[in-house]
């Protein structure tokens, strides 16, 4: 009870104490010392109170309701009038202001206007309002009217079973195959193709007797195994030679008039 | 809704392909899955469901007429299938305008007992239904090139290019017929005190 009784502050120190008390500047031991001394001390507790309230009515009078954009639209009204925006070039800014594509200089005016005109400034709210009507109004959407979908089946195949009408084998076939795509992507490799295939086409006809490449093959064989025949009849004897070149040229071959003389 | 998911599902190139080969079922899955979405594009511009549904048999047999034309590498069925749709609606509804004995703006009222609010309240129902039938007529009210870029962006949510290459206008004509239409639509709300402050 001593230890209490030696920490209490008087009045007078509890005034000198009382500013940084409010403003939690002491440190906790005199803190504690002021607290229970405005508990006590009845006119103290009231003075604390007063201080209060006049500075929270200090606070409120600093911190004004009135918007500035509102009061500094108004100076600039009053000082620059060249600055402010006319209504038919406001509602013509108006969807570049919703949709965030205003310059500033422009965005700043704009919203001066808004504020300051009382023809104006439900405006911006009300279109926001329609446009978000509309879209609550897309998403009731009406339903199909009875008998719709069997009218559109009628006119288009004829008949309200569609599920009646099947695709033939051929058009399915033919579909696949339009389906594809041709397998040459790069369009510049195209005329190599064509001249490929024209190519191909003048090699195996002009030399080939029969127009293919697999007979061009074959005669060459045959050409082959013949030329070795002929070699080897030479080697036997001259009179299986004459026998052999009467015989029918092999194509791209040609017999020798004056050795067949000879 | 449902057929807004739906679209996001069918394989498109695949259906056309099997149409064209003369299969009932997959014209069929066709008509089910946009028909719903081009009724109601159809009566936005008709503002009536007999009209409406005239008009989305004609886009149907269109559609058909023209499946052979579709090709899936310049985009999926649904966006070529819309846009078809629309340039038809739009075509049809500038018809009309230059032709007004063929009008229809008649019936609005009559025929919003069809919009419905799956698992709302019986009262609330109600108000969505008010509310979408004054915002039909007041879409009604605007003159027909601001109606059109409104519904087109408001409504359908095309993108600003997309309205140009349908309505084949300049972007600032565009722009500036969707701004004076949305600011016109607002002040009939108002009028209509569907929106207020």
């Amino acid at each position: 009870m001593t230890y209490e009784t030696e920490k209490l502050i008087n009045c007078s120190e509890f005034e000198e104490f009382l500013t940084d008390y409010l403003d939690n500047n002491l440190d906790r031991q005199t803190h504690k010392q002021v607290a229970a001394h405005a508990l006590l001390c009845p006119l103290c507790h009231a003075l604390l109170n007063e201080v209060k309230d006049a500075v929270k009515i200090c606070h409120e009078i600093s911190a004004p309701k009135t918007s500035f954009v509102k009061l500094e639209a108004r100076i600039l009204s009053m000082t620059a009038p060249q600055t402010a925006m006319a209504c038919a070039d406001f509602e013509e800014h108006l969807t570049d202001y919703l949709d965030g594509f205003l310059p500033a200089p422009v965005f700043h005016r704009w919203e001066r206007h808004a504020v300051l005109c009382e023809k104006c400034t439900d405006l911006p709210g009300e279109v926001v309002r329609s446009i978000a009507a509309c879209y609550t109004y897309k998403m009731d959407e009406l339903p199909i009217p009875a008998g719709l979908h069997a009218k559109i089946l009628q006119a288009t195949i004829g008949t309200e079973k569609a599920q009646n009408v099947r695709a033939s084998w051929t058009l399915n076939w033919i579909e696949w195959i339009r389906g594809l795509s041709f397998p040459i992507s790069i369009p510049q490799f195209a005329p190599v193709a064509m001249i490929m295939i024209f190519a191909v086409l003048i090699f195996s006809q002009t030399v080939s007797a029969d127009g293919s490449i697999s007979g061009m093959y074959q005669k060459s064989f045959e050409l082959a195994g013949q030329t070795y025949k002929q070699g080897a009849d030479v080697v036997l004897g001259g009179e299986t030679i004459k026998q052999k070149l009467n015989q029918e040229s092999v194509n791209g071959t040609f017999v020798n008039d004056e050795e067949e003389k000879r | 809704m449902e057929a807004l998911k739906a679209t996001a599902t069918i394989n498109g190139a695949e259906l056309v392909r099997r149409c064209r080969a003369g299969d009932g079922a997959a014209w069929e899955e066709i008509v089910t899955t946009f028909s719903r979405r081009i009724f109601n594009l159809a009566y936005r511009f008709t503002s009536s469901t007999e009209a409406a549904e005239d008009l989305t048999q004609e886009v149907f047999i269109r559609i058909y007429r023209t499946l052979d034309q579709y090709d899936a590498k310049q985009g999926d069925l649904a966006n070529w299938l819309m846009r078809l749709a629309r340039n038809l609606v739009i075509d049809d509804y500038r018809h009309r305008q230059r032709n007004p004995q063929n009008s229809f703006a008649d019936d609005v009222e009559d025929h919003t007992f069809h919009l419905h609010a799956v698992g709302s309240s019986a009262q609330k129902d109600l108000e969505r239904r008010e509310m979408a039938k004054q915002v039909q007529e007041a879409i009604d009210k605007l003159p027909m090139d601001l109606r059109t870029c409104v519904i087109l962006r408001d409504i359908e949510e095309l993108t600003y290019q997309e309205i140009v290459d349908v309505l084949k206008i300049p972007e600032g004509t565009v722009k500036s017929r969707i701004n004076r239409g949305r600011i016109e639509l607002a002040k009939i709300l108002r009028r209509m005190k569907v929106v207020s402050m």
